[in-house]
């Protein structure tokens, strides 16, 4: 039983990590991507 | 000769008999009632051509049998049907609102508790059910509300409950409309149902949504490598999709492939619902188990979406937790529904298919999780 236990704690640990990564990585992005966007239209 | 051998009606068994009904039940579902008909009628059919006594259709050597083996057991359908969704879905309710991937992470919760729960009602505690650690995880992967995942999760464990699974996360998939709303409103009051959020949201340029999918492949798949066959192809589609180049494809992945794929899915998931192995007091089990998977993914989303409420000083309105889970677009139609029910100027739906998309893409994770998990414990 305790090994269901350490999937479902390790495995909710994960989903989150994997997904928080994913959106610093998307918020980056954003504010990466949108100035050069901003520049082309000026230009 | 005996008349028995060429006269199928002669075989008849009462499990046969009950499963030529469900078949039909499914069929007039699909048709009459227009719930899910793209899966039902193929799983319906399927099901009716299994349970054909002498048919053969779906014993070895058998046309549903060469199916099974070709485009499940390699899981190749579920991949193939991955790649139209991610062609057909729009992330940019998503990308305007990056948030939303926590609701997603949150209501894969109904995946995890089902499987604890299968766990200990099998092998892990009491023993009643003959449910493994591969079985309960393959359980537990209803909560996804995803077929294709349930399909790949449930074949690479190798679970004896394969078909019921599928079945039932398609089923549940469908009665969305009907599991969600009593617990959506049992957990909200009827002033945060009718809280408005902002309707216009930044725009997301095309380079974002270009890279969007490649960067959520090296993430998720470097994180979560035995997630990578099907991010990957989720994400492929929606790279054909977005990128603009390829719009012949884009298309085909949406119209042809995904609809040839379906027919295909459909008609074997159907074809492995034979009388003899469906109809055991397992797979009432695993039917029961999975509305409490779909109804934990739904209180674990809206209990994070309350979370937010508060943190956000009542900016963010909690029922789109509950879009959390993958079910899309069913989830956020619901939202949508209930938060016009709360305030006729309430429109929620784009906030929700953030979180439904979201959520699509954290139901794989969690596949991949469970993957990689299972056989570290077994």
């Amino acid at each position: 039983m305790l090994n269901a236990l350490w999937i479902v704690l390790l495995g909710m640990a994960i989903i989150f990590a994997v997904l928080g990564i994913l959106l610093l990585v998307m918020v980056l992005l954003s504010r990466l991507v949108r100035p050069r966007e901003k520049e082309e239209q000026k230009g | 000769m005996a008349a028995g051998e060429f006269l199928g009606f002669l075989s008849l068994s009462w499990q046969a008999i009950v499963m030529l009904v469900v078949g039909g039940v499914l069929i007039w579902l699909g048709v009459a009632k227009k719930v899910e008909p793209v899966l039902l009628v193929p799983i319906g059919f399927g099901c009716i051509l299994a349970n054909i006594p002498l048919g053969g259709a779906a014993e070895e050597g058998g046309f549903l049998a060469v199916l099974r083996e070709a485009g499940i057991h390699t899981e190749i359908f579920p991949l193939l049907i991955f790649i139209g969704i991610g062609a057909m879905i729009d992330f940019e309710p998503f990308l305007q609102r990056p948030y939303t991937v926590l609701l997603g992470a949150a209501a894969q919760f109904g995946i995890f508790g089902t499987f604890f729960l299968a766990y200990l009602l099998g092998d892990g505690w009491l023993h009643l059910l003959n449910f493994s650690l591969q079985d309960a995880a393959s359980i537990g992967i209803i909560g996804s509300a995803d077929g294709p995942t349930s399909i790949y999760v449930a074949t690479t464990l190798q679970s004896k409950y394969a078909a019921a699974i599928v079945v039932a996360a398609y089923s549940y998939m469908a009665m969305v409309p009907i599991i969600q709303p009593p617990i959506i409103k049992a957990m909200c009051s009827k002033e945060e149902r009718a809280l408005k959020m902002p309707s216009v949201a930044g725009t997301i340029s095309q380079r974002t949504k270009i890279l969007f999918p490649i960067i959520t492949v090296l993430v998720v798949g470097l994180l979560a490598p035995k997630a990578t066959p099907l991010i990957g192809c989720l994400m492929f589609g929606n790279l054909l999709r977005e990128c603009g180049a390829v719009e012949r494809l884009s298309l085909a992945a949406q119209n042809e492939l995904a609809n040839i794929v379906t027919i295909l899915l459909g008609i074997t998931v159907g074809g492995m619902m034979a009388g003899t192995e469906f109809l055991r007091p397992e797979t009432i089990l695993v039917f029961i188990l999975g509305i409490i998977a779909f109804s934990l993914d739904t209180v674990a989303g809206v209990l994070l979406g309350k979370l937010m409420y508060v943190l956000s000083g009542k900016k963010v309105n909690p029922m789109i937790g509950a879009c959390g889970i993958s079910a899309f677009p069913m989830s956020s139609r619901v939202v949508q529904k209930l938060g016009l029910e709360a305030n006729p100027y309430n429109h929620l739906l784009m906030h929700a298919a953030g979180a439904n998309t979201a959520g699509q893409i954290a139901s794989v994770v969690a596949g991949g999780v469970m993957l990689m998990l299972v056989p570290m414990f077994s």
